[in-house]
């Protein structure tokens, strides 16, 4: 199998695989939508006091993630482009071939750019719904916010992959012009340049500060409605809460803050204490 | 065999032999191994979970006024010493300073109600004052480094009487100058925190406690996007089978991987306060009810920057210049980024000498007048 073949089968089968995930998600927000509309219905018993827009939700979940399916198909096309433009590589240049093609590959491009999105998600992790049952209406809180940040993310998400395609477009255009980029390290070194100003200028972009700020605030909310229930379920079985904690830390915090500041005055000398504090010590000392 | 096949076995075999040598350099290493801030020192006085330490001296003590390095709560100091041959610390000490040093420690949970007025008034204070008595001094020499220069800056405005000279690094101190230039790839943290509302950070806040450092990597990361992409694959095989400059990258590693969190209630202040309000420059910012006055700071101020800061933005730094009422204000513009400053070739000759001979002129005059 010569490196062109070698690609597109790859290129292939994780074109497969990302348009089934995607796929699978779309349907799974549809299914979630249906559900909620059915719940409304009145066709499954209602849980008491249930938000009201969690079909809305729902719905706008799945149609952020038929929005980045769309632009991961466009991807995939833009990968295969890049697949048969490079230029053939020169002895020794196995491994500038290698990270090529890993970096022309849509599944790293969301790995490079999501660290973000990784990182609030393990900020928001949290305890498994089918445990907290008993708490329906922070539960559906919970699956409310889930389901916004899920949304937020895709539409995040879309922003950059947009970002990453007009980076594609760019380089493909570019090698074609450049006749220098004939190796494969120039024309990696290209790409690195080329994608590297198309992300920094999207980042700078306010569609792309906004759909962060909201990926951010929904990370936020997501982690506040999850400590919110497990505080609730804790309460119930006596277990001391964030709240309470919190609560300590401030008070341990205002002490320590009180004994620097009561040490700073006794460093200093009388004439110069706060006036209670001098004639306290003057007493002091005269006893 | 063609040329062209000898060219091909040949490069072929190089790369194997690269590979296997570092892999076997690699598999052969630890963690200890790798070590950073290494310059011997003692712990002399500690609060809470912030420790000051006393450089033990490398060269004959030059300069009677001893001079405090201040780091920020956004990584730590230890990048001021990161190895033997690249250590701002080492160069001072063999130009005969006498240095200390404050490690603001591993912040948890339990400290996120802590504030900068804590930090400033309180722990660099008493600090400050612990220096003063141990070197029989009524000032101290100050070293703020990016937020640590903030945190010094704010107390030489506040405390004026007990600051002898005030030398800062790549610190901001107009947080909105990020605008003058508008360089692509420059001032993203201060777009970035703009883009917030203060009610987003509050809530960001109060839903982690602190500000946790694994969130301010990912924020920094996204300034040099393709560098993640390149950093573990391209960039490591280019060195990976020479020993001094994979030890110089795992050295830098390990400092990019130690990401105390800053506390939050502290944060929200350097969020809103400074990158969103802008406080400092406008002398409209408070500590513990008192306005910090950039035109207090009357002593003599040595203000190093980086041409190509991407984090903070030379312009940022700069505007402390009219705002000082300092007659003395020099400014030292040094080639590089915000890391470049510490262990950058051609600032290991220039930084370190301007430093102490910035606080040994100063130095003499303190010394007269004391007299």
């Amino acid at each position: 199998m010569n490196p062109f073949d070698y690609s597109k089968a790859v290129t292939d089968f994780w074109t497969a695989q990302g348009q089934a995930l995607m796929r699978a998600q779309e349907q799974a927000g549809k299914a979630l939508a249906e559900g909620m509309k059915a719940v409304a219905s009145g066709k499954i018993p209602l849980m008491p006091t249930m938000p009201a827009d969690l079909s809305a939700g729902a719905t706008e979940l799945a149609q952020a993630s038929k929005s980045v399916m769309d632009l991961w198909s466009a991807a995939t096309s833009v990968c295969a482009k890049l697949a048969t433009s490079l230029p053939a590589p020169s002895a020794g240049d196995g491994v500038v071939e290698a990270t090529f093609r890993k970096m022309a590959d849509p599944r790293t491009w969301m790995g490079a750019t999501g660290e973000m999105d990784e990182v609030l998600g393990r900020m928001a992790e949290g305890p498994r719904f089918a445990d907290l049952w008993e708490a329906e209406r922070r539960y559906a809180g919970v699956l409310q916010a889930w389901m916004n940040l899920r949304r937020r993310s895709l539409e995040h998400n879309a922003v950059t992959l947009e970002a990453w395609l007009r980076a594609g477009r760019r380089f493909t255009e570019q090698l074609a012009a450049d006749a220098k980029a004939a190796d494969a390290k120039a024309a990696l070194a290209l790409w690195v340049e080329t994608a590297n100003r198309e992300l920094l200028e999207t980042q700078r972009s306010e569609r792309y500060l906004l759909t962060q700020a909201a990926m951010i605030r929904a990370t936020t909310e997501l982690r506040l409605s999850q400590q919110d229930l497990v505080e609730h379920i804790g309460k119930q079985y006596g277990f001391p809460t964030r709240t309470e904690l919190d609560d300590v830390h401030r008070t341990v915090t205002e002490l320590r803050r009180e004994l620097r500041a009561m040490r700073r005055e006794q460093r200093m000398p009388v004439a110069q204490q706060p006036p209670r504090r001098a004639a306290a010590r003057q007493r002091g000392t005269n006893a | 065999m063609t040329q062209t096949g000898t060219n091909v076995i040949s490069d072929a075999a190089k790369m194997g032999a690269k590979m296997l040598t570092g892999g076997q350099l690699l598999h052969d290493l630890r963690d200890s191994d790798v070590q950073i801030a290494t310059t011997p020192k003692d712990l002399v006085w500690s609060q809470d979970k912030v420790s000051l330490f006393h450089y033990r001296p490398l060269a004959a003590q030059r300069v009677h006024v001893p001079l405090l390095i201040c780091y920020g709560l956004v990584g730590r100091w230890t990048m001021t010493d990161l190895q033997e041959d690249r250590s701002l610390v080492r160069n001072l000490l063999n130009l005969g300073l006498d240095l200390y040093v404050v490690d603001w420690g591993n912040p948890s949970r339990a400290d996120r109600y802590l504030t900068l007025d804590d930090y400033i008034l309180g722990y660099l204070s008493d600090c400050v004052t612990e220096i003063a008595k141990r070197a029989g001094v009524p000032k101290v020499n100050l070293m703020g480094v990016c937020e640590g220069g903030v945190f010094t800056t704010a107390f030489a405005a506040l405390e004026p009487d007990r600051v002898n000279t005030l030398c800062l690094t790549i610190t901001p101190i107009d947080f909105h100058a990020d605008t003058v230039e508008e360089r692509l790839g420059h001032g993203f943290i201060n777009i970035w925190t703009r883009s917030l509302t203060p009610e987003d950070v509050d809530r960001l806040i109060d839903a982690n406690g602190n500000l946790p450092g694994e969130f301010m990597a990912a924020i920094f990361n996204q300034m040099s996007p393709m560098r993640s992409l390149l950093k573990y694959n391209l960039d490591l095989l280019e060195f990976v089978d020479d020993e001094q400059r994979l030890m110089n990258w795992l050295r830098m590693e390990k400092w990019i991987a130690d990401r105390p969190d800053h506390p939050g209630e502290a944060a929200k202040q350097w969020m809103k306060d400074l990158y969103q309000q802008n406080k400092l420059v406008r002398n409209e910012w408070e500590l513990d009810g008192r306005r910090v006055d950039l035109g207090n700071i009357k002593m003599p101020v040595l203000n190093v920057y980086a041409k190509d800061d991407h984090i903070i933005p030379p312009a940022t730094s700069r505007a402390l210049g009219p705002k000082v009422g300092s007659s003395d204000y020099t400014e030292l513009a040094l080639a590089g980024g915000h890391i470049g400053v510490f262990v950058g070739n051609r600032s290991q000759t220039l930084f370190a000498p301007a430093v102490a001979s910035f606080v040994e002129k100063h130095d003499v005059a303190a010394a007269k007048s004391e007299g």
